[in-house]
Formats: structure tokens, C-alpha cells, sequence
């Protein structure tokens, strides 16, 4: 240390700071989002809309038989829940997955990334304000959507193990955290990726089977739909209500590999992002955009 | 005294693309700072001036870590800006970017709490810093006002208001008074002044010659990426004291500029557009007012038309035309041009 400090004014670095931040920034998200009530409102009633087209579709095509032909495919008959889980669940996972991308993106428009940057806070504990904001929104949109589509097409939640199924999401929703650091790393550098996530919209929602069973793929693209881990939340996740087997046949794999990729994404995730933070840094700035 | 900012021969180059209507990207290095090294006692403000590209901001960054510098050493409150970037963060109250770096949609009091609790401020602290703070700046009227429906000098006074929401040992603001109306700003510059008494090294950026001659101890002037001059502003102007300055309004010709630095005694001579077509010549010679008849003949006899002639004493401004032989407001107008060529964002 060169020189001698001067203290740090009334900073007072501790555990109990980190949680302040997180606290700190949570609350301030959820006074941001209180004062745009309508994308709340927006956002429950999307994955019904966004489920009701196939409903209707297979309706229109399969007539009278259509749960018939579609327990052929999946070993259920009510294609209307079935697809209404994998809306609500692609909801969940589309707020989850762009939401570091998004967050670097509109604070560099806004400013305030570098003002954030300017701050000892570390990055990972308003992160995880961020995160728990962008957690409980999935979550509520999630339950509401979920409750609001089966009012609308007539089915019955209760008939599977709800319970079980949001103890899937939450597990599921630790390597999304991940990916979605893997994709902030990817905003800081290349900045405007708005293409990038219209296309990556696609490609999730195809891989993660929203509105098909993914055995219906070719093997190989069977296998890497598998390892996607939003798939394999999915796919337990129907498994639950709906009382079907998992693509990997047995319960046992299936949640030890959503402990896995809960365990080893995330790590991966913060630190390509802290070391792209740091690439940035030796080159533009954060600020730029 | 000992310092509180150590700066060795800091160095920052950036990589940047340059686009040619009709040609390939070609990648250009730009030295944005180059062996810069000064130090900043406590207690002190110290002024950094230049214009727009000089290196100031990209100097600020590098000092609060918003930047690594290509090579170099810097220390902020005894801690290096290399290796304790936390401490160096927690050390510092900033105003970087005006007006930008607050949540719109929040009141500036929920701005003042959530950057508080970034800067690790505990939350009962927090409350009556932030009340004190809204008294010291006049900003209770609107502070529990959502930022949107502020003007542009009440968000400034808001994030001036966010720099001091730690109480850092130091403060390092940005052009604080952009935007101000000129009574606010003097009331600016006065707290400022009342913050480096009670005990805070300041480091403050600005474009105002007035503004950095009524604060700083000492002042860098910056160009290009290098420290040009550094010293109290009274030693930089008596630096000019055998020197003779010397201003006139009116409409000056290329050749009448170029037949008056031709003129023997003339070191500098920087010419600054003002409304309506008329220019300002700003000369600095050597020979006092003995070469006066010499310069007018060589103005008049090339086409100029002399409507003021001003002697006046050597201001900081007149210390960076007779380094560079440009004013500042010659380099602002450049780097516009250059972003509307590029057609280059904000």
C-alpha cells in the first residue's frame, strides 16, 4: 500500500452491507415496476395467448380425436394442459435467460451501469437483488398465467403434483441465472444483441420443446435438446403434472442432472462475466454502448 | 502534506475502428493518456482543464476504476488502483456524468438510498445523510419527486448530491456545474469550497477558466492525452508574465492570422469564432506593447477588420494557447465534426 487511508467516510463494509445491497436493489425494481403497472398485467396473460394458438390449432386439425393423437406422442390426452405448461414455463424462462443481457443493456442506456460499477458494491450482490426482483415476476406471472389458462381452456391444475412441479422450476431456475450471465458476458461485449435474442427466442422455445415432446427430434437433435437445461426443467416439470415419464425415463437422472447443471452453470456463468467485466474494463469502459 | 492520489506514468491506449465511406474497417490506436504523473495532496483541490479529448475523463475512469490503464501505477487513498479496487471505490465520491446515472422512474430520495447502499452506507445513516444532504443543497422541494419530472439542474444537483451520499475522503466531480443556472452554480462552487475545508481532496474537471481560477489550488492543463502544465493558477499565469496578451474582436482573414504570427515578438496566435461571422484573436507576443503598431498594420493591410482591441492579463485559458496555440473551444468544435463524419452514437 502506497501512503496511508483516510478511511471510507460513512461506508462500513460487512455481510450485512451485502444483503443491504441486495435488499436495496430488489426493492428499488420492485418500485420501478410498480410504476408501470400494464407490462405486469401484460405479462400474465401472454403465455395464455401464446398457448391458446396451438390449443387451437390441434383442435382444428384433430377434430374430436385430437387427445387421442397426441397421447400416441406423449402418453397423455390433454394436449390443452400440456401445452399450457410449456407456455407458462417458457414465460418463466424468457424473463430468466435475457435478464443479465437486459439489465447491462438498459442500465448502459440509462447510465447507471457505470455509476454501478463506480460503487464498492460488488457486481454478483446487486446481481442477486436483480435476480430475486426478476424471480418473483416469473413466479407470479408463472402461478397467474398458469391459473388464468386453465379458467380458460377448462382444465384441471390439481390433477398432478403442482407442488412437485415448483419445486422443478426453482432448481431449474439455478443454471437459467447461469446462462443468463453467459448472455450478459455476451451483451457487455458485443452491446446491441436484439436480433441475437429474436432468434435465440426461436431456437429456445424449439429446444425446449414448448409445444411438442422432444422425442418427436431426430436422435442427435434429441440428445442436445436434452442437455439444454431449460429443456430439462420443462420436461420434469410436465412430468410432475401430468404424471408422465421423464425423457430419461427414470426420475433419479433426471433431477441429478438439474443438480449438475444447478451447480456447475452458474459457476461458469459469474465467472465468464466477471472476467468479460474485467476484459471490458482494459478496453472501453463499461459505459460505452 | 502528504498525497492522497499518486499517479506515476499512467499510460491508456484504445483500439478503435475507423470507418471510411467505401473502404475497409482499419483498426487505429489512439493514446488517450501518455505517461501522465502528478499527485494530489489532502485538503487540496486540484483542478484538471483541456478540452474536449485531452484525456481528462479517460484519466477520472482510470482513477475510479472504470478503466485499467495500459500500464502505469495509481494510488487513490493509499490503495492501488490496480489491485484493491474495492477500498479504491469506497474511497471516492463521484460525479461522472451529469445528469445520466440516475433512475428515472424513482423519487431522487430512492436514488440517494439505493446508491447509498451501494457505497455500503448502513440504512439508518443512510436516512439523515440523505435529509442533511436535501437541506445543504435546497433540493426538499422536489427530492420525494419522481427524476423524470425534474429539470436538468435539479437532476444535477441530485447526482451531486449522490457523490456525497458516502462522505468519502475524496471527491472527484466532472463538470458539476453543466446546466446549472449561474446563481446555483455559484452556490455549487461555494459548498464545494465548504467541502474541501472540512477536510476532503477534491479533484474537479471543468471548461471554465473563472470556475477552475476561483477553486483550485493547483490545475493540470491537459492536451492530447499529456499533462501540459501543472501549478497554482498563479504560477501558471506568471509563467506568461513576460508574455503580453492580447484580444480582438472583428473579422480576421487566414492571411491577416498568418501576417501576425509573421510578426517578430508574436509566440501565439489562437483564433475563436463567435455569432454572426466574427471572430476573436487571442495574441500573445513578447515584446509587450512595443510590437502593438506592427500587429494592426498587419491585420489591416491583410483584410481584417478591427471593431475592439482588449490588452487584458494572462488568464489560465491564455496558458493553454501559449502551449498549443489553439483555444479550447478550436478542439471542442473538432471532435463534433468528427462524430457527425462517423456518423458515431452518443
Amino acid at each position: 500500500m502506497e501512503g496511508h487511508s483516510h478511511g471510507f467516510g460513512l461506508a462500513s463494509p460487512s455481510w450485512r452491507a451485502n444483503l443491504d445491497v441486495v435488499v436495496t436493489v430488489l426493492i428499488a425494481r420492485l418500485k420501478v415496476i410498480s410504476r408501470y403497472k400494464g407490462s405486469l398485467v401484460m405479462e400474465m396473460f401472454l403465455p395464455v395467448v401464446f398457448a391458446a394458438m396451438p390449443i387451437l390449432l390441434g383442435v382444428a386439425v384433430g377434430g374430436a380425436n385430437a387427445g387421442q393423437y397426441f397421447q400416441a406422442n406423449t402418453g397423455t390426452s390433454n394436449f390443452k394442459l400440456y401445452m399450457l405448461i410449456g407456455a407458462c414455463t417458457f414465460s418463466v424462462v424468457s424473463i430468466m435467460l435475457w435478464l443479465v443481457g437486459y439489465w447491462i443493456r438498459r442500465e448502459q442506456e440509462t447510465g447507471t451501469l457505470e455509476s454501478i460499477y463506480l460503487a464498492p458494491a460488488r457486481q454478483v450482490y446487486v446481481l442477486t437483488g436483480v435476480t430475486i426482483y426478476s424471480l418473483l415476476r416469473a413466479l407470479l406471472a408463472f402461478l397467474v398465467s398458469l391459473v388464468i389458462g386453465s379458467i380458460v381452456f377448462g382444465v384441471n391444475l390439481l390433477e398432478g403434483n403442482v407442488l412437485g412441479a415448483i419445486g422443478i422450476l426453482m432448481l431449474g431456475l439455478l443454471p437459467l441465472w447461469g446462462l443468463s450471465m453467459l448472455f450478459g458476458a455476451f451483451i457487455m461485449r458485443v452491446k446491441e444483441a436484439n436480433s441475437v435474442i429474436n432468434v435465440m427466442t426461436w431456437v429456445v422455445s424449439f429446444l425446449m420443446g414448448v409445444f411438442f415432446p422432444i422425442a418427436m427430434f431426430p436422435p442427435l437433435l434429441q440428445w442436445v435438446a436434452a442437455i439444454f437445461p431449460p429443456t430439462i426443467m420443462n420436461d420434469a416439470m410436465r412430468a410432475s403434472m401430468l404424471n408422465l415419464s421423464t425423457f430419461f425415463g427414470s426420475w433419479y437422472i433426471s433431477l441429478a442432472v438439474m443438480f449438475a447443471a444447478a451447480l456447475t452453470v452458474p459457476l461458469v456463468g459469474y465467472g465468464v462475466f466477471t472476467f468479460t467485466g474485467r476484459s471490458v474494463r482494459r478496453k472501453e469502459g463499461v459505459g460505452q454502448y | 502534506m502528504s498525497s492522497i492520489i499518486k499517479v506515476e506514468k499512467l499510460s491508456k491506449t484504445f483500439e478503435s475502428k475507423e470507418r471510411k465511406k467505401g473502404q475497409r474497417r482499419k483498426l487505429k490506436t489512439v493514446q488517450a493518456l501518455k505517461d501522465v504523473s502528478f499527485e494530489i495532496d489532502e485538503n487540496e483541490i486540484f483542478g484538471l482543464l483541456g478540452p474536449n479529448g485531452a484525456g481528462k475523463t479517460t484519466l477520472i475512469k482510470c482513477l475510479t476504476t472504470l478503466l485499467l490503464p495500459s500500464s502505469g501505477k495509481a494510488w487513490v487513498n493509499g490503495y492501488s488502483v490496480l489491485d484493491e479496487e474495492d477500498s479504491v471505490r469506497a474511497s471516492i465520491g463521484c460525479m461522472l456524468m451529469g445528469d445520466r446515472g440516475l433512475y428515472w422512474k424513482l423519487t431522487g430520495r430512492e436514488n440517494l438510498d439505493y446508491f447509498g447502499a451501494l457505497y455500503h452506507v448502513p440504512k439508518a445513516v443512510r436516512r439523515d445523510r440523505i435529509d442533511k444532504l436535501a437541506d445543504l443543497l435546497h433540493v426538499k422541494d422536489f427530492i420525494d419527486r419522481t427524476v423524470e419530472t425534474y429539470s436538468s439542474g435539479q437532476k444535477m444537483l441530485v447526482a451531486f448530491a449522490k457523490s456525497l451520499i458516502n462522505d468519502a475522503p475524496i471527491l472527484i466531480l466532472d463538470e458539476p456545474t453543466v446546466t446549472l443556472d449561474v446563481p446555483t452554480a455559484r452556490e455549487l462552487r461555494t459548498i464545494v469550497k465548504e467541502l474541501n475545508e472540512s477536510g476532503k481532496a477534491i479533484l474537479y474537471t471543468t471548461h471554465l477558466m473563472h470556475e477552475a481560477e476561483e477553486l483550485c489550488n493547483r490545475v493540470a492543463i491537459m492536451d492530447h492525452g499529456e499533462i501540459i502544465a501543472l501549478g497554482t493558477p498563479s504560477e501558471l499565469k506568471t509563467s506568461l508574465a513576460l508574455d503580453d496578451t492580447l484580444d480582438l474582436d472583428g473579422v480576421f482573414p487566414a492571411k491577416a492570422v498568418e501576417a501576425v504570427r509573421a510578426v517578430g515578438g508574436v509566440t501565439q496566435v489562437a483564433m475563436k469564432s463567435k455569432n454572426g461571422g466574427k471572430t476573436s484573436l487571442s495574441i500573445i507576443s513578447r515584446s509587450g506593447g512595443t510590437i502593438l503598431p506592427q500587429i494592426i498594420e498587419a491585420l489591416t493591410h491583410n483584410g481584417a477588420t478591427i471593431e475592439q482591441l482588449r490588452p487584458k492579463t494572462a488568464t489560465l485559458e491564455d496558458v493553454f494557447i501559449a502551449k498549443t496555440g489553439r483555444t479550447l473551444d478550436v478542439d471542442t468544435r473538432q471532435i463534433v465534426v468528427q462524430r457527425g463524419e462517423s456518423g458515431g452514437g452518443p
